[in-house]
């Protein structure tokens, strides 16, 4: 029984070693389209949001809980598109993002944690601590913007 | 000369900043005019310091240049760490002339080469309003300049080769609108500092007015605000982003435009960012710098 066990567990980690690292690397161009599409997706669920905090739109609770918590997971995919593989392709990055990575990682990171707090915000429905934390986040991306990303 | 009207301040709906939160509201209708001054010129970007609770105009943000990195003072009317001992002849000469009331020069760093022209009413307004400021102690920090660059005497040949003292004047072959928006844009607003490119020497290259940096080899460059980059915008879209620092896609502009449109732009009236963008159609296109 044991051996089964084992042959099982071993022909199952080799079936997802297999799935994720036998299958090539997506290509570059691919990397950065797919990293673009984080990016615009994040742009789509942060406006309203943005609307929203800023008193511009009527604050609508489900709606800020939704959305945060999609740009909570949205936050963690461009990230491995800026895969070395990719410093020659032709997008807004500056060199920067690559030969600059500690920075640029930290900025990453820093916007994760800000975007998990927001999120915590708005699923807890409170509509002050969103609009508190909204700035922050604000921040993180515009801060990365100018340091990482051509005009 | 007549004072370009100034428009009635229009609430926006973006909060006041933590640092804007100060004092009592402003009763005297010159500082709250004032206050509309303050922030289409934007004080409160480098008199204030880039963190949270920073107490508003009491100084000590670093502006980091090519030359080395400048702090901003404290412009609060404390009469030893402020500016309360100073009289308002004192601040028209800091802004007309980019003089210190000792007679030294002001770095350029302060826009006074934009700030000069500004209209005899605003600069009323905007000293009541710094007048009605709470004083704050906040100690001044000395720059940080590379040498050369760090001998005040010498902006004295740079004031003879870049500045211009002289007032606004309205163009008369342009209508209101326009002429309201180049004195936005211009004067007040001082958005060629950053928009219009330098030379070695700090000078603005004039023949680029407003025409943007390229992609530098430590950032991103600065947008070309001339309509060879401008039409690609329409009016809704350049004042959605002017007042919220992000296009309708929700992609959020960089930090240091994001600090223009909240210290700045998302606080003017509709009708002052219409007379922006007017002027800035207005414009000779530019084509991007290579």
């Amino acid at each position: 029984m044991n051996r089964i066990m084992t042959v099982a567990v071993a022909g199952a980690a080799l079936a997802m070693g297999v799935a994720t690292e036998a299958v090539a690397q997506a290509k570059p161009d691919v990397l950065v389209k797919q990293r673009q599409a984080a990016m615009t997706l994040i742009g789509k669920y942060w406006g309203p949001i943005a609307g929203m905090a800023s008193g511009k739109v009527p604050y609508n609770a489900e709606a800020v809980s939704r959305n945060a918590t999609y740009l909570e997971n949205l936050s963690q995919m461009p990230w491995d598109g800026f895969h070395e593989s990719t410093r020659g392709e032709k997008s807004r990055a500056l060199p920067e993002a690559y030969s600059q990575k500690a920075k640029f990682d930290e900025i990453a990171d820093r916007m994760q944690a800000e975007i998990a707090k927001l999120g915590a915000a708005a699923r807890a429905k409170s509509e002050a601590g969103v609009k508190a934390q909204f700035g922050a986040v604000g921040k993180t991306c515009g801060g990365c913007h100018d340091s990482f990303r051509a005009k | 000369m007549a004072p370009v009207a100034p428009a009635a301040p229009a609430p926006v709906g973006k909060p006041a900043p933590a640092a804007q939160a100060v004092g009592a509201p402003l009763t005297d209708p010159a500082a709250r005019r004032g206050e509309y001054i303050a922030s289409a010129a934007g004080c409160l970007g480098c008199h204030t310091e880039a963190k949270d609770k920073a107490v508003a105009y009491a100084g000590g943000r670093a502006l980091k240049t090519p030359f080395g990195t400048f702090y901003g003072p404290n412009i609060t009317p404390h009469p030893a760490a402020g500016i309360g001992k100073w009289s308002e002849v004192d601040f028209a000469r800091a802004l007309r002339e980019g003089l210190r009331p000792d007679g030294a020069h002001y770095f350029p760093a302060f826009p006074y080469p934009s700030f000069a022209r500004i209209s005899e009413a605003d600069l009323r307004d905007l000293w009541a309003y710094l007048r009605a400021l709470p004083p704050s102690a906040r100690q001044n920090q000395a720059h940080d300049l590379g040498f050369a660059f760090n001998l005040r005497f010498l902006v004295r040949f740079w004031k003879w080769l870049y500045f211009t003292p002289g007032r606004f004047t309205p163009d008369p072959k342009r209508n209101a609108t326009v002429n309201r928006g180049d004195y936005l844009v211009n004067v007040l607003g001082h958005c060629g500092e950053c928009h219009t490119p330098r030379n070695f020497l700090g000078g603005p290259k004039r023949a680029r007015h407003l025409a943007g940096t390229p992609k530098g080899k430590s950032d991103g460059g600065v947008s070309n605000l001339t309509p060879t980059n401008l039409k690609k915008w329409d009016d809704a879209e350049l004042t959605g982003f002017l007042q919220s620092g992000m296009t309708a896609d929700g992609d959020v502009t960089g930090e240091r435009m994001g600090e223009v449109v909240s210290n700045t732009t998302s606080r003017l009236s509709a009708q002052d960012l219409a007379s922006m963008i007017a002027y800035l159609r207005a414009l000779p296109p530019i084509a991007d710098a290579p």
